[in-house]
């Protein structure tokens, strides 16, 4: 525990676990493998409330709200006198940053187009419980955000190329180290992290599934190093395809 | 590539501070220019089929987004500039490429369109005040979109400002960001911070990159003196002739 005052009550709000990663958007596994990392302790709660930004996870901290993962991580980091990148040099922290926001604002479009326009429709409405006729709703919200972003307006092709030129620049940069910036892992290999696990686990038959598991397979290895590392109980908190109705919370 | 190709170059306009108000215009130009490429601006405003600024014609062939045109032309000319970097090297400059383009690009939009009121953008343009506000109104949707513009100013700051820290500290005392000679990769900063040196007046963008973390600021000196040594006669500045209408 990073304090020495009394502990605080953080409840993470949360969509629920997911099926074969403990959840199903990449910022969620960035905050709880953070809170893991950071040994703090934590409840999780799925009751898949939106902050009042409309964004999920976001948490309670001692009951007031604070929203968006990062700067979720910036707010715990200064009230618990925590910094996980302490060990990386100034230019490591630059990077550090850099890949994160390309793999953030970048990388995850390509897994959102991935699996709620191109590839992996029927398998996510099934799975979040849209019926057939109301999936042109979640659709249409999310055509439009690609495109405000940029990413929609390239054809499939394109935005696969973007994605492959993403993850070769993570996995060449990766190279043989056990974790992003060396022998121990920081606060910014648990971003990472949350956007590979989508590709590692939950883009079942995609381009973006390939990439991680099979052409640029460092990126794999780091995915299960993470997992081992920081998520013992991983079996536990999954549905396992929905087979299992209450996972670990 | 054999035979002189006939490239144009289909931009908005000359900025009244820097050759373009869009850095991806800048961008572009400075890689033609790095490259050695001729070329023709044409100012007519008319967006690629993707609805976007800038895109060329290749011999009459329409090419569109700039980092795919950079592709392309790298592939018909044969030229990596980019090539003397290590395997590494080229995975950091991917890096803060896209985090230049994805997320520090949407700061400098926010202030430009929606925070700051730059009424001297719509008088360099020359649109009037309600089209302005129609196309603030449109930008501030697609940052909802995108996400950043669900953040308040001041978290919209902390995160620009992280940006540019984060490239600051990387670039130190190099020439260049990866070192003695630019790269393509330089093409793509120096057009993002070319808006932050240059185009975002009394905004803290401009602050940052001016005051704060000078060597950035030393960082576009050196790239406009080494590319554009027209600078100055290709920014509109308050001459009225030379400001191109759409």
């Amino acid at each position: 525990m990073a304090s020495n005052n009394q502990q605080p009550s953080i409840v993470i709000e949360q969509i629920g676990r997911g099926p074969y990663a403990p959840s199903l958007t990449p910022f969620a596994i960035k905050l709880e493998t953070y809170m893991r990392m950071a040994k703090l302790q934590y409840t999780n709660s799925h009751r898949r409330k939106r902050s009042k930004k409309g964004k999920v996870p976001f948490i309670e901290f001692d009951g007031q709200e604070v929203n968006d993962s990062s700067l979720i991580i910036e707010f715990l980091n200064e009230k618990l006198n925590i910094d996980l990148n302490s060990h990386l040099t100034p230019s490591e922290r630059g990077i550090a940053r850099a890949f994160q926001k390309m793999a953030e604002e970048n990388l995850y479009w390509c897994l959102v187009l991935h699996r709620w326009i191109y590839d992996n429709r029927d398998w996510i409405m099934k799975l979040v419980g849209v019926p057939k006729i109301m999936a042109w709703i979640p659709v249409r919200l999310v055509k439009k955000q690609a495109e405000g972003q940029g990413i929609g307006r390239h054809s499939y092709e394109e935005m696969v190329r973007i994605e492959e030129g993403d993850l070769r620049a993570m996995s060449e940069f990766l190279d043989t180290k056990p974790f992003f910036f060396g022998d121990k892992p920081c606060e910014t290999d648990c971003a990472l992290f949350g956007q590979l696990s989508q590709l590692r686990w939950q883009l079942p038959n995609t381009k973006g599934e390939y990439f991680v598991n099979e052409k640029y397979t460092n990126l794999r290895d780091y995915c299960d190093r993470m997992k081992t590392t920081f998520w013992p109980d991983w079996d536990d908190c999954i549905t396992h395809g929905g087979k299992v109705k209450k996972p670990k919370s | 590539m054999d035979g002189k190709a006939t490239i144009i170059v289909h931009q908005f306009g000359r900025g009244p501070f820097c050759p373009s108000f869009t850095p991806f215009g800048v961008k572009l130009e400075t890689y033609l220019r790095m490259a050695n490429i001729k070329y023709t601006n044409v100012n007519d405003c008319k967006v690629s089929k993707k609805g976007k600024m800038p895109w060329i014609e290749f011999n009459g062939q329409e090419v569109n987004d700039s980092s795919f045109i950079i592709e392309f032309l790298n592939e018909k000319y044969k030229q990596d500039f980019n090539s003397h970097l290590s395997s590494s090297d080229k995975a950091v400059a991917r890096a803060f490429q896209k985090m230049a383009e994805e997320n520090l690009y949407w700061c400098m939009v926010l202030h430009r369109c929606v925070y700051d009121k730059q009424d001297w953008v719509c008088k360099a343009l020359g649109v009037n005040r309600f089209l302005a506000w129609l196309f603030s109104r449109h930008i501030k949707s697609r940052a909802e979109q995108q996400g950043i513009g669900r953040h308040s100013f001041e978290e919209m700051v902390h995160i620009e400002e992280g940006d540019l820290k984060a490239m600051s500290e990387f670039l130190d005392t190099k020439k260049f960001f990866f070192g003695d000679k630019p790269c393509e990769t330089d093409c793509a900063l120096f057009g993002q911070l070319s808006q932050f040196r240059w185009q975002l007046p009394g905004t803290k963008g401009e602050y940052f990159v001016n005051e704060k973390y000078t060597n950035l600021r030393e960082y576009c000196d050196r790239m406009m003196e080494m590319f554009w040594p027209d600078w100055d006669k290709c920014c509109s500045g308050d001459n009225e002739e030379k400001k191109e209408k759409c």
